[in-house]
Protein backbone atom coordinates (compact mmCIF):
# COMPACT_ATOMS: atom_id res chain seq x y z
CA UNK A 1 0.00 0.00 0.00
CA UNK A 2 1.37 3.41 -0.94
CA UNK A 3 1.18 6.37 1.36
CA UNK A 4 1.77 10.09 0.81
CA UNK A 5 1.99 13.09 3.13
CA UNK A 6 -0.98 15.47 3.20
CA UNK A 7 1.44 18.26 2.27
CA UNK A 8 5.14 18.26 1.40
CA UNK A 9 7.91 19.43 3.72
CA UNK A 10 6.06 19.38 7.04
CA UNK A 11 7.28 16.12 8.63
CA UNK A 12 9.58 13.16 8.02
CA UNK A 13 10.61 9.78 9.42
CA UNK A 14 14.31 10.17 10.30
CA UNK A 15 16.90 7.74 11.68
CA UNK A 16 16.02 9.12 15.14
CA UNK A 17 12.28 8.79 14.57
CA UNK A 18 9.54 11.14 13.38
CA UNK A 19 10.25 14.87 13.29
CA UNK A 20 8.36 18.05 12.41
CA UNK A 21 10.35 19.99 9.82
CA UNK A 22 10.81 23.62 10.77
CA UNK A 23 13.52 26.12 11.38
CA UNK A 24 15.28 27.82 14.27
CA UNK A 25 16.89 31.24 14.40
CA UNK A 26 20.58 30.77 15.30
CA UNK A 27 20.66 34.24 16.87
CA UNK A 28 17.71 34.12 19.28
CA UNK A 29 16.71 30.44 19.26
CA UNK A 30 13.10 31.04 18.20
CA UNK A 31 11.56 27.89 16.66
CA UNK A 32 9.24 27.97 13.63
CA UNK A 33 6.87 25.41 12.11
CA UNK A 34 6.54 25.17 9.18
CA UNK A 35 9.90 26.53 8.01
CA UNK A 36 10.16 30.30 8.01
CA UNK A 37 12.33 32.30 5.62
CA UNK A 38 12.95 34.92 8.30
CA UNK A 39 12.98 35.29 12.08
CA UNK A 40 9.79 37.11 13.10
CA UNK A 41 10.71 37.67 16.73
CA UNK A 42 10.62 41.48 17.10
CA UNK A 43 13.27 41.22 19.83
CA UNK A 44 15.74 39.55 17.45
CA UNK A 45 18.14 41.89 15.66
CA UNK A 46 19.74 39.41 13.27
CA UNK A 47 17.68 36.75 11.50
CA UNK A 48 19.78 33.62 10.88
CA UNK A 49 17.46 30.78 9.95
CA UNK A 50 18.59 27.16 10.09
CA UNK A 51 16.62 24.01 9.31
CA UNK A 52 15.49 22.13 12.40
CA UNK A 53 13.61 18.95 13.29
CA UNK A 54 11.22 19.12 16.26
CA UNK A 55 10.00 16.28 18.45
CA UNK A 56 9.24 13.66 19.43
CA UNK A 57 8.54 14.63 23.07
CA UNK A 58 5.92 17.16 24.12
CA UNK A 59 3.31 18.15 26.72
CA UNK A 60 -0.40 18.52 26.00
CA UNK A 61 -1.42 22.15 26.78
CA UNK A 62 -5.09 21.69 25.93
CA UNK A 63 -7.41 19.78 23.63
CA UNK A 64 -10.85 19.81 22.09
CA UNK A 65 -12.99 17.20 20.37
CA UNK A 66 -14.16 17.90 16.84
CA UNK A 67 -17.77 16.72 17.13
CA UNK A 68 -19.01 17.88 13.74
CA UNK A 69 -17.48 16.88 10.40
CA UNK A 70 -15.06 19.67 9.46
CA UNK A 71 -15.77 21.59 6.26
CA UNK A 72 -13.39 21.44 3.26
CA UNK A 73 -10.48 21.43 2.74
CA UNK A 74 -10.43 18.97 5.67
CA UNK A 75 -11.11 15.38 4.59
CA UNK A 76 -12.09 12.31 6.62
CA UNK A 77 -13.11 8.69 6.16
CA UNK A 78 -16.78 7.80 6.31
CA UNK A 79 -18.53 7.23 8.61
CA UNK A 80 -17.31 10.33 10.43
CA UNK A 81 -15.95 9.68 13.93
CA UNK A 82 -15.23 12.67 16.26
CA UNK A 83 -11.52 13.07 16.97
CA UNK A 84 -9.38 14.99 19.44
CA UNK A 85 -7.29 18.00 18.46
CA UNK A 86 -4.63 19.42 20.73
CA UNK A 87 -2.17 22.19 21.38
CA UNK A 88 1.20 20.60 22.17
CA UNK A 89 4.14 22.39 23.82
CA UNK A 90 7.56 21.04 22.79
CA UNK A 91 10.73 21.40 24.89
CA UNK A 92 12.28 23.28 21.93
CA UNK A 93 9.89 26.15 22.79
CA UNK A 94 7.47 25.42 19.96
CA UNK A 95 3.69 25.30 20.52
CA UNK A 96 2.06 23.29 17.73
CA UNK A 97 -1.43 22.25 16.66
CA UNK A 98 -1.99 18.54 16.04
CA UNK A 99 -4.37 15.65 15.90
CA UNK A 100 -4.32 13.22 18.80
CA UNK A 101 -3.55 9.66 17.72
CA UNK A 102 -5.76 6.64 18.24
CA UNK A 103 -7.82 6.20 21.35
CA UNK A 104 -11.08 7.70 22.47
CA UNK A 105 -11.22 11.48 22.84
CA UNK A 106 -12.53 11.07 26.40
CA UNK A 107 -9.13 9.69 27.43
CA UNK A 108 -7.19 12.86 26.59
CA UNK A 109 -5.62 14.59 29.61
CA UNK A 110 -4.43 18.20 29.94
CA UNK A 111 -0.77 18.12 30.94
CA UNK A 112 -0.14 14.61 29.55
CA UNK A 113 3.23 13.61 28.13
CA UNK A 114 2.90 13.00 24.41
CA UNK A 115 5.12 11.88 21.54
CA UNK A 116 5.07 12.59 17.83
CA UNK A 117 3.82 9.97 15.38
CA UNK A 118 3.13 10.01 11.65
CA UNK A 119 -0.15 8.32 10.88
CA UNK A 120 -2.99 8.13 8.42
CA UNK A 121 -5.27 11.16 8.19
CA UNK A 122 -7.72 9.72 5.66
CA UNK A 123 -7.91 7.33 2.72
CA UNK A 124 -7.36 8.86 -0.70
CA UNK A 125 -9.71 8.16 -3.62
CA UNK A 126 -7.23 5.59 -5.00
CA UNK A 127 -7.20 3.67 -1.71
CA UNK A 128 -3.79 4.89 -0.54
CA UNK A 129 -3.16 6.44 2.88
CA UNK A 130 -2.77 10.19 3.28
CA UNK A 131 -0.44 10.88 6.23
CA UNK A 132 -0.12 13.69 8.74
CA UNK A 133 1.57 14.38 12.06
CA UNK A 134 -0.21 13.45 15.27
CA UNK A 135 0.69 13.12 18.93
CA UNK A 136 0.10 10.05 21.08
CA UNK A 137 -0.27 10.08 24.86
CA UNK A 138 2.49 8.06 26.55
CA UNK B 1 -7.06 66.22 19.13
CA UNK B 2 -10.66 67.46 19.38
CA UNK B 3 -13.46 65.91 21.43
CA UNK B 4 -15.68 63.56 19.41
CA UNK B 5 -19.40 62.98 20.05
CA UNK B 6 -21.59 60.03 19.05
CA UNK B 7 -24.50 62.11 17.74
CA UNK B 8 -26.71 59.38 16.33
CA UNK B 9 -26.92 55.58 16.15
CA UNK B 10 -29.12 53.14 14.25
CA UNK B 11 -29.34 49.49 13.32
CA UNK B 12 -31.37 47.01 11.37
CA UNK B 13 -32.65 44.06 13.39
CA UNK B 14 -30.24 41.07 13.38
CA UNK B 15 -31.51 37.83 11.80
CA UNK B 16 -31.69 36.04 8.48
CA UNK B 17 -33.30 38.14 5.74
CA UNK B 18 -33.28 36.24 2.43
CA UNK B 19 -35.67 38.80 0.89
CA UNK B 20 -33.50 41.82 1.69
CA UNK B 21 -30.25 42.92 0.10
CA UNK B 22 -27.25 44.20 2.02
CA UNK B 23 -28.10 47.62 0.59
CA UNK B 24 -31.55 47.33 2.17
CA UNK B 25 -30.08 46.49 5.59
CA UNK B 26 -27.43 49.21 5.40
CA UNK B 27 -29.90 51.85 4.17
CA UNK B 28 -32.17 51.08 7.12
CA UNK B 29 -29.31 51.45 9.61
CA UNK B 30 -27.88 54.62 8.03
CA UNK B 31 -31.29 56.27 7.74
CA UNK B 32 -32.02 55.48 11.39
CA UNK B 33 -28.64 56.85 12.54
CA UNK B 34 -29.07 60.05 10.51
CA UNK B 35 -32.57 60.57 11.92
CA UNK B 36 -31.30 59.90 15.45
CA UNK B 37 -28.54 62.47 14.90
CA UNK B 38 -30.77 65.02 13.23
CA UNK B 39 -28.32 65.16 10.33
CA UNK B 40 -29.21 64.87 6.64
CA UNK B 41 -27.29 62.58 4.29
CA UNK B 42 -25.99 65.63 2.37
CA UNK B 43 -24.37 66.93 5.60
CA UNK B 44 -22.18 63.81 5.98
CA UNK B 45 -18.62 64.80 5.02
CA UNK B 46 -16.90 61.40 5.07
CA UNK B 47 -17.75 57.69 5.43
CA UNK B 48 -15.75 54.99 7.23
CA UNK B 49 -17.07 51.51 6.48
CA UNK B 50 -16.19 47.97 7.52
CA UNK B 51 -15.05 45.85 4.58
CA UNK B 52 -16.68 42.46 4.18
CA UNK B 53 -15.40 39.45 2.28
CA UNK B 54 -18.82 37.82 2.55
CA UNK B 55 -21.24 40.33 1.06
CA UNK B 56 -21.36 43.49 -1.03
CA UNK B 57 -18.36 45.67 -1.60
CA UNK B 58 -18.12 44.71 -5.29
CA UNK B 59 -16.03 41.71 -4.23
CA UNK B 60 -13.25 44.06 -3.11
CA UNK B 61 -14.57 45.08 0.28
CA UNK B 62 -15.78 48.44 -1.04
CA UNK B 63 -18.79 48.38 1.26
CA UNK B 64 -18.62 52.10 2.00
CA UNK B 65 -18.86 52.84 -1.71
CA UNK B 66 -22.00 50.67 -1.90
CA UNK B 67 -23.57 52.76 0.86
CA UNK B 68 -22.66 56.07 -0.77
CA UNK B 69 -24.01 54.94 -4.15
CA UNK B 70 -27.22 53.82 -2.50
CA UNK B 71 -27.76 56.86 -0.28
CA UNK B 72 -26.81 59.32 -3.04
CA UNK B 73 -23.32 59.97 -4.44
CA UNK B 74 -22.29 63.28 -2.90
CA UNK B 75 -18.61 62.89 -3.70
CA UNK B 76 -17.57 62.37 -0.07
CA UNK B 77 -14.36 60.51 0.75
CA UNK B 78 -14.90 56.84 1.62
CA UNK B 79 -12.58 54.73 3.79
CA UNK B 80 -13.08 50.96 3.59
CA UNK B 81 -11.50 49.15 6.52
CA UNK B 82 -10.60 45.47 6.45
CA UNK B 83 -9.72 43.83 9.77
CA UNK B 84 -11.61 40.53 9.76
CA UNK B 85 -14.32 40.48 12.42
CA UNK B 86 -12.74 43.57 14.02
CA UNK B 87 -13.46 45.68 10.91
CA UNK B 88 -16.46 47.48 12.42
CA UNK B 89 -14.37 48.58 15.38
CA UNK B 90 -11.48 49.59 13.13
CA UNK B 91 -13.86 51.59 10.92
CA UNK B 92 -15.08 53.39 14.04
CA UNK B 93 -11.46 54.20 14.87
CA UNK B 94 -10.99 55.84 11.46
CA UNK B 95 -14.24 57.81 11.78
CA UNK B 96 -13.17 58.90 15.26
CA UNK B 97 -9.75 59.94 14.00
CA UNK B 98 -11.20 61.93 11.09
CA UNK B 99 -13.29 64.02 13.49
CA UNK B 100 -10.72 64.21 16.32
CA UNK B 101 -8.05 65.40 13.89
CA UNK B 102 -10.21 68.29 12.73
CA UNK B 103 -10.42 67.07 9.13
CA UNK B 104 -14.22 66.66 9.23
CA UNK B 105 -17.08 67.67 11.52
CA UNK B 106 -19.70 65.06 10.56
CA UNK B 107 -18.67 61.47 9.71
CA UNK B 108 -20.71 58.31 9.16
CA UNK B 109 -19.43 54.92 10.36
CA UNK B 110 -21.24 51.88 8.97
CA UNK B 111 -21.00 48.09 8.99
CA UNK B 112 -23.35 45.59 7.33
CA UNK B 113 -23.33 41.89 6.51
CA UNK B 114 -25.35 39.17 4.91
CA UNK B 115 -23.61 35.98 6.05
CA UNK B 116 -23.36 32.65 4.25
CA UNK B 117 -24.71 29.62 6.14
CA UNK B 118 -22.71 27.61 8.64
CA UNK B 119 -19.59 28.20 10.68
CA UNK B 120 -17.29 30.87 9.30
CA UNK B 121 -14.46 29.54 7.16
CA UNK B 122 -11.32 31.14 8.51
CA UNK B 123 -9.61 31.45 5.13
CA UNK B 124 -10.80 32.32 1.67
CA UNK B 125 -7.43 31.35 0.20
CA UNK B 126 -7.06 27.81 -1.11
CA UNK B 127 -3.33 27.21 -1.31
CA UNK B 128 -0.90 25.44 1.00
CA UNK B 129 1.18 28.59 1.45
CA UNK B 130 -1.82 29.97 3.38
CA UNK B 131 -1.38 28.62 6.91
CA UNK B 132 -5.10 28.81 7.78
CA UNK B 133 -5.81 26.62 4.75
CA UNK B 134 -2.96 24.26 5.60
CA UNK B 135 -4.22 23.90 9.19
CA UNK B 136 -7.65 22.76 8.02
CA UNK B 137 -6.16 20.47 5.39
CA UNK B 138 -3.44 18.82 7.50
CA UNK B 139 -4.88 18.89 11.03
CA UNK B 140 -8.62 18.93 10.26
CA UNK B 141 -9.12 21.88 12.56
CA UNK B 142 -11.79 24.50 11.79
CA UNK B 143 -12.05 27.81 13.66
CA UNK B 144 -14.35 26.93 16.59
CA UNK B 145 -11.78 24.37 17.81
CA UNK B 146 -9.68 27.32 19.05
CA UNK B 147 -12.43 28.24 21.48
CA UNK B 148 -12.66 24.61 22.59
CA UNK B 149 -8.91 24.58 23.41
CA UNK B 150 -9.15 27.77 25.43
CA UNK B 151 -12.27 26.71 27.33
CA UNK B 152 -10.84 23.26 28.13
CA UNK B 153 -7.61 24.81 29.39
CA UNK B 154 -9.60 27.12 31.64
CA UNK B 155 -11.34 24.07 33.11
CA UNK B 156 -7.89 22.69 34.00
CA UNK B 157 -6.62 26.01 35.37
CA UNK B 158 -9.64 27.12 37.40
CA UNK B 159 -11.90 24.10 37.71
CA UNK B 160 -14.53 25.71 35.48
CA UNK B 161 -17.46 23.32 35.01
CA UNK B 162 -19.64 22.69 31.97
CA UNK B 163 -22.58 24.00 34.02
CA UNK B 164 -20.71 27.27 34.60
CA UNK B 165 -20.12 27.61 30.86
CA UNK B 166 -23.80 26.90 30.18
CA UNK B 167 -24.89 29.48 32.75
CA UNK B 168 -23.33 32.24 30.65
CA UNK B 169 -25.54 31.35 27.68
CA UNK B 170 -28.55 31.29 30.00
CA UNK B 171 -27.63 34.74 31.28
CA UNK B 172 -27.19 36.13 27.75
CA UNK B 173 -30.69 35.07 26.78
CA UNK B 174 -32.23 36.38 29.99
CA UNK B 175 -31.07 39.79 28.75
CA UNK B 176 -31.46 39.35 25.00
CA UNK B 177 -35.16 38.54 25.25
CA UNK B 178 -35.68 42.22 26.11
CA UNK B 179 -33.85 43.49 23.01
CA UNK B 180 -36.08 44.11 19.99
CA UNK B 181 -33.03 44.11 17.70
CA UNK B 182 -31.83 40.66 18.83
CA UNK B 183 -32.34 37.62 16.61
CA UNK B 184 -32.79 35.04 19.41
CA UNK B 185 -35.20 36.23 22.06
CA UNK B 186 -36.21 33.09 23.95
CA UNK B 187 -34.90 32.00 27.36
CA UNK B 188 -33.00 28.76 27.89
CA UNK B 189 -32.41 26.70 31.03
CA UNK B 190 -28.99 25.29 31.92
CA UNK B 191 -30.37 21.89 30.93
CA UNK B 192 -31.40 23.24 27.50
CA UNK B 193 -27.86 24.48 26.92
CA UNK B 194 -26.24 21.26 28.20
CA UNK B 195 -28.57 19.24 25.95
CA UNK B 196 -27.57 21.18 22.83
CA UNK B 197 -25.11 19.27 20.62
CA UNK B 198 -21.40 19.33 21.42
CA UNK B 199 -19.55 21.31 18.75
CA UNK B 200 -15.96 21.63 19.97
CA UNK B 201 -15.67 20.04 23.40
CA UNK B 202 -16.36 21.43 25.95
CA UNK B 203 -18.40 23.95 23.96
CA UNK B 204 -21.94 23.26 22.80
CA UNK B 205 -24.10 24.72 20.07
CA UNK B 206 -25.88 27.20 22.37
CA UNK B 207 -22.51 28.35 23.74
CA UNK B 208 -21.20 29.49 20.35
CA UNK B 209 -22.74 32.35 18.40
CA UNK B 210 -24.22 31.56 14.99
CA UNK B 211 -23.90 33.87 11.99
CA UNK B 212 -26.55 36.47 11.20
CA UNK B 213 -27.40 39.26 8.80
CA UNK B 214 -27.42 42.78 10.20
CA UNK B 215 -26.28 46.37 9.77
CA UNK B 216 -25.48 49.25 12.10
CA UNK B 217 -24.46 52.88 11.64
CA UNK B 218 -23.13 55.71 13.78
CA UNK B 219 -22.90 59.47 13.14
CA UNK B 220 -19.85 61.09 14.76
CA UNK B 221 -19.38 64.82 15.08
CA UNK B 222 -17.21 67.50 16.64
CA UNK B 223 -17.98 69.01 20.04
CA UNK B 224 -19.21 72.27 18.46
CA UNK B 225 -21.62 70.33 16.27
CA UNK B 226 -22.83 68.25 19.21
CA UNK B 227 -23.60 71.29 21.37
CA UNK B 228 -25.62 72.80 18.52
CA UNK B 229 -27.65 69.68 17.89
CA UNK B 230 -28.24 67.91 21.23
CA UNK B 231 -28.54 68.63 24.94
CA UNK B 232 -27.55 65.06 25.90
CA UNK B 233 -24.37 64.20 23.99
CA UNK B 234 -22.56 60.89 24.30
CA UNK B 235 -18.79 61.29 23.98
CA UNK B 236 -16.22 59.00 22.42
CA UNK B 237 -13.67 59.18 25.23
CA UNK B 238 -11.19 56.98 23.36
CA UNK B 239 -10.82 54.65 20.39
CA UNK B 240 -7.88 52.28 19.92
CA UNK B 241 -6.72 49.56 17.53
CA UNK B 242 -4.04 46.92 18.04
CA UNK B 243 -2.60 43.76 16.53
CA UNK B 244 -1.35 40.61 18.24
CA UNK B 245 2.08 40.28 19.80
CA UNK B 246 4.62 37.65 18.80
CA UNK B 247 4.62 35.68 22.04
CA UNK B 248 1.06 35.68 23.43
CA UNK B 249 0.72 31.90 23.04
CA UNK B 250 -2.23 31.92 20.60
CA UNK B 251 -1.22 29.79 17.58
CA UNK B 252 -1.38 31.52 14.23
CA UNK B 253 -1.39 29.06 11.38
CA UNK B 254 0.08 25.78 12.64
CA UNK B 255 2.20 26.95 15.57
CA UNK B 256 3.60 29.71 17.74
CA UNK B 257 6.24 29.94 20.44
CA UNK B 258 5.55 28.68 23.97
CA UNK B 259 4.73 31.98 25.69
CA UNK B 260 6.84 33.31 28.57
CA UNK B 261 3.65 34.31 30.42
CA UNK B 262 -0.05 33.53 30.45
CA UNK B 263 -1.68 32.66 27.13
CA UNK B 264 -4.03 35.48 26.14
CA UNK B 265 -5.37 37.55 23.24
CA UNK B 266 -2.70 40.25 23.28
CA UNK B 267 -4.39 42.35 20.58
CA UNK B 268 -7.58 42.67 22.63
CA UNK B 269 -5.73 43.45 25.84
CA UNK B 270 -3.51 46.04 24.14
CA UNK B 271 -6.31 48.04 22.52
CA UNK B 272 -8.49 47.91 25.64
CA UNK B 273 -5.59 49.09 27.81
CA UNK B 274 -4.77 51.87 25.35
CA UNK B 275 -8.39 53.01 25.17
CA UNK B 276 -8.77 53.08 28.96
CA UNK B 277 -5.49 54.99 29.33
CA UNK B 278 -6.45 57.50 26.63
CA UNK B 279 -9.83 57.99 28.33
CA UNK B 280 -8.07 58.54 31.65
CA UNK B 281 -10.03 55.84 33.47
CA UNK B 282 -9.23 52.55 35.19
CA UNK B 283 -10.82 49.18 34.33
CA UNK B 284 -12.95 49.19 37.48
CA UNK B 285 -14.47 52.57 36.60
CA UNK B 286 -16.48 50.97 33.78
CA UNK B 287 -20.24 50.72 34.23
CA UNK B 288 -20.69 48.20 31.43
CA UNK B 289 -18.81 46.25 28.76
CA UNK B 290 -19.82 44.94 25.35
CA UNK B 291 -17.25 42.29 24.47
CA UNK B 292 -16.93 39.89 21.57
CA UNK B 293 -18.64 36.77 22.88
CA UNK B 294 -18.26 34.44 19.90
CA UNK B 295 -18.34 31.87 22.68
CA UNK B 296 -19.22 31.92 26.36
CA UNK B 297 -15.52 31.41 27.15
CA UNK B 298 -14.72 35.02 26.33
CA UNK B 299 -17.17 36.32 28.92
CA UNK B 300 -14.97 34.61 31.51
CA UNK B 301 -11.53 35.32 30.04
CA UNK B 302 -11.72 38.87 28.71
CA UNK B 303 -12.82 40.67 31.92
CA UNK B 304 -9.92 38.99 33.73
CA UNK B 305 -7.35 39.69 30.99
CA UNK B 306 -8.31 43.37 31.04
CA UNK B 307 -8.26 43.82 34.81
CA UNK B 308 -12.00 44.23 35.23
CA UNK B 309 -11.92 41.43 37.82
CA UNK B 310 -9.39 39.03 39.33
CA UNK B 311 -8.10 35.94 37.47
CA UNK B 312 -10.40 33.00 38.24
CA UNK B 313 -13.13 35.27 39.58
CA UNK B 314 -15.37 35.46 36.51
CA UNK B 315 -17.36 32.24 37.11
CA UNK B 316 -18.47 33.42 40.54
CA UNK B 317 -19.42 36.84 39.15
CA UNK B 318 -21.68 35.15 36.61
CA UNK B 319 -23.20 32.83 39.22
CA UNK B 320 -23.97 35.76 41.53
CA UNK B 321 -25.61 37.72 38.72
CA UNK B 322 -22.91 40.41 38.83
CA UNK B 323 -22.60 40.41 35.01
CA UNK B 324 -26.33 41.14 34.60
CA UNK B 325 -27.40 44.77 33.91
CA UNK B 326 -27.96 45.41 37.63
CA UNK B 327 -24.71 43.80 38.79
CA UNK B 328 -21.22 45.05 39.63
CA UNK B 329 -19.79 44.29 36.17
CA UNK B 330 -22.54 44.24 33.52
CA UNK B 331 -21.28 42.31 30.47
CA UNK B 332 -23.09 42.43 27.14
CA UNK B 333 -26.35 44.08 28.24
CA UNK B 334 -27.39 43.92 24.57
CA UNK B 335 -27.55 40.13 24.84
CA UNK B 336 -24.27 39.96 22.94
CA UNK B 337 -23.26 37.86 19.97
CA UNK B 338 -25.00 34.85 21.54
CA UNK B 339 -28.40 36.55 21.13
CA UNK B 340 -27.66 38.48 17.94
CA UNK B 341 -25.49 36.06 16.01
CA UNK B 342 -22.39 37.43 14.38
CA UNK B 343 -22.81 39.67 11.36
CA UNK B 344 -19.00 39.75 11.40
CA UNK B 345 -17.87 43.20 10.28
CA UNK B 346 -21.02 44.94 11.51
CA UNK B 347 -20.43 43.93 15.14
CA UNK B 348 -18.06 46.73 16.14
CA UNK B 349 -20.64 49.30 15.02
CA UNK B 350 -23.49 47.38 16.63
CA UNK B 351 -21.63 47.55 19.95
CA UNK B 352 -21.30 51.34 19.75
CA UNK B 353 -25.06 51.61 19.18
CA UNK B 354 -25.70 49.58 22.33
CA UNK B 355 -23.25 51.67 24.36
CA UNK B 356 -24.92 54.90 23.22
CA UNK B 357 -28.40 53.66 24.10
CA UNK B 358 -27.19 52.51 27.52
CA UNK B 359 -25.47 55.84 28.25
CA UNK B 360 -28.60 57.76 27.22
CA UNK B 361 -30.74 55.56 29.48
CA UNK B 362 -32.83 54.29 26.56
CA UNK B 363 -32.34 50.54 27.02
CA UNK B 364 -35.57 49.70 28.82
CA UNK B 365 -35.65 46.37 30.66
CA UNK B 366 -31.93 45.73 29.98
CA UNK B 367 -30.81 49.19 31.13
CA UNK B 368 -27.69 49.34 33.30
CA UNK B 369 -28.70 51.75 36.10
CA UNK B 370 -27.07 55.18 35.80
CA UNK B 371 -24.55 54.07 33.18
CA UNK B 372 -21.90 56.76 32.63
CA UNK B 373 -18.85 54.96 31.23
CA UNK B 374 -18.83 52.03 28.81
CA UNK B 375 -16.34 49.88 26.87
CA UNK B 376 -16.75 47.93 23.62
CA UNK B 377 -14.22 45.50 22.07
CA UNK B 378 -13.90 43.45 18.89
CA UNK B 379 -11.45 40.75 17.80
CA UNK B 380 -10.76 39.67 14.23
CA UNK B 381 -8.80 37.33 12.00
CA UNK B 382 -5.20 38.30 11.43
CA UNK B 383 -4.65 39.34 15.04
CA UNK B 384 -6.82 42.46 14.81
CA UNK B 385 -8.67 44.07 17.69
CA UNK B 386 -10.31 47.37 18.49
CA UNK B 387 -11.73 49.05 21.56
CA UNK B 388 -13.85 52.13 22.20
CA UNK B 389 -14.74 53.93 25.43
CA UNK B 390 -17.89 56.05 25.48
CA UNK B 391 -19.04 58.35 28.30
CA UNK B 392 -21.87 60.75 28.93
Amino acid sequence: MTAAPVAEGLFAETAEGPRLLGSTCATCGTPYFPKSPVCRNPACANSRMEDAGFGPKGTLWSYTVQYYPPPPPAKYDEPYVPYALAIIDLPEGLRVLARISTGTPEDVVVGADVELVIEKLYTAADGSDVLTWKFRQV
Amino acid sequence: MRDVAVLGVGMHTWGKFPDKSLADLSRHAVTAALADAGVSWREIQAVAAASSRFSGGKGWGLNGNDVVEDMGPTGVPVYNLSAGCAAGGNAFNIGYTLVASGLYDRVLVVGGEKMPKGFIQTSGVEEEADLEYLRQLAVGMPGPAFWGFLARRRMADYGTTEEQLARIAVKAHQIGKHNDNARFRQEFTIEDVLNSPLVSYPLRLYEICPVSDGAAAVVLCSADEARKRTSKPVWAAASAVATARFDDGIPKGLATVVPPGVTHHSEAKACVSRALTDAGVSPRDLDLVELQDNTVYYELAFPEEWGLCEPGEAESLVERGETMPGGRLPVNPSGGFLCFGEATTAMGVFQVCELAWQLRGESGARQVPDAKLALAQTLGLGGNASAVVLRR
